[in-house]
């Protein structure tokens, strides 16, 4: 007899879905790392010793900075209080410092009353940026602040 | 579904998916109705090769990760040049895998 195929059949198991553990494992790791990288870097910065770091893949082989290139400069100096010269730096340095502060709380927060309003925020976000509407504007800041980047000579 | 149409299928796109995929994809495709076939043929899937090169040459912009359609991971590595380096070399590795497991989605989502 032949067999009708039934969607309720497919049972392939979704591992490519961002699940509420990866992501709050992966935001987790990467503010740790993020604040151990800054804690390492804090000193060196107030004693005006730290050198250009190289890590960045695109510095390093290119010799041209990314746009994303002066973010723990930016995040040192927000930590040392200077705003301005934080802005100065690089502007995504606000927003990585802002993100590093609240979303280990935020996470925290939904860990421990059992809850999912961080992965909820991150799913529309997500979506909201697929949007050429906002994904144009964001595209075209980053490159800007890229160019800003090459022009500091960061 | 023809047995031939599956095999002529299978052996087309065998590339974007898993070879674990690859036996449950034929099961369902020979489940499937002929009527099936056309919609079958139109779905486009991202190239595990095509998305390996863009995440040598962009990596680091997170420019894999968005072409992908994980727009959240894209702007952590954009934001982070490319998670300081480390999840870039990470994801030369992982990409491949990941494009496959999003064409098995893909699949997925034509058939339910």
């Amino acid at each position: 007899m032949k067999r009708i195929w039934q969607p309720s059949r497919i049972s392939w198991p979704d591992h490519n879905i961002m699940t509420r553990t990866n992501l709050y494992a992966l935001v987790l790791t990467a503010c740790c790392t993020g604040w151990i990288w800054i804690g390492i870097q804090f000193p060196l910065f107030q004693s005006g010793q730290q050198h250009e770091v190289g890590l960045c893949l695109i510095k390093q082989v290119t010799n041209v900075p990314c746009p994303s290139c002066g973010t723990t400069r930016s995040v040192l100096a927000l930590v040392d209080g200077d705003f301005a010269s934080s802005l100065q730096w690089n502007p995504l340095g606000w927003l990585v410092g802002t993100m590093m502060l609240i979303t280990p709380l935020w996470i925290t927060f939904d860990l421990l009353l059992k809850r999912r309003t961080f992965i909820h925020f991150y799913r529309r976000t997500e979506g909201w940026f697929k949007s050429k509407w906002v994904a144009g504007p964001a595209i075209a800041l980053v490159l800007a602040n890229w160019a800003w980047n090459i022009c500091k000579g960061l | 579904m023809d047995l031939q149409k599956v095999d002529l299928f299978i052996m087309t796109n065998a590339k974007f998916f898993e070879a674990h995929h690859l036996g449950w994809i034929r099961e369902q495709l020979i489940q499937l109705d002929d009527a099936q076939w056309p919609t079958l043929q139109m779905q486009q899937y991202k190239d595990p090769t095509t998305l390996l090169i863009v995440s040598l040459l962009g990596g680091s912009l997170g420019i894999d990760r968005f072409m992908l359609g994980d727009t959240g991971l894209g702007v952590g590595k954009l934001l982070t040049c490319g998670g300081l380096g480390i999840w870039s070399i990470i994801d030369w590795f992982m990409i491949m895998p990941a494009t496959r497991e999003k064409n098995m989605a893909a699949f997925q989502n034509l058939l339910a």
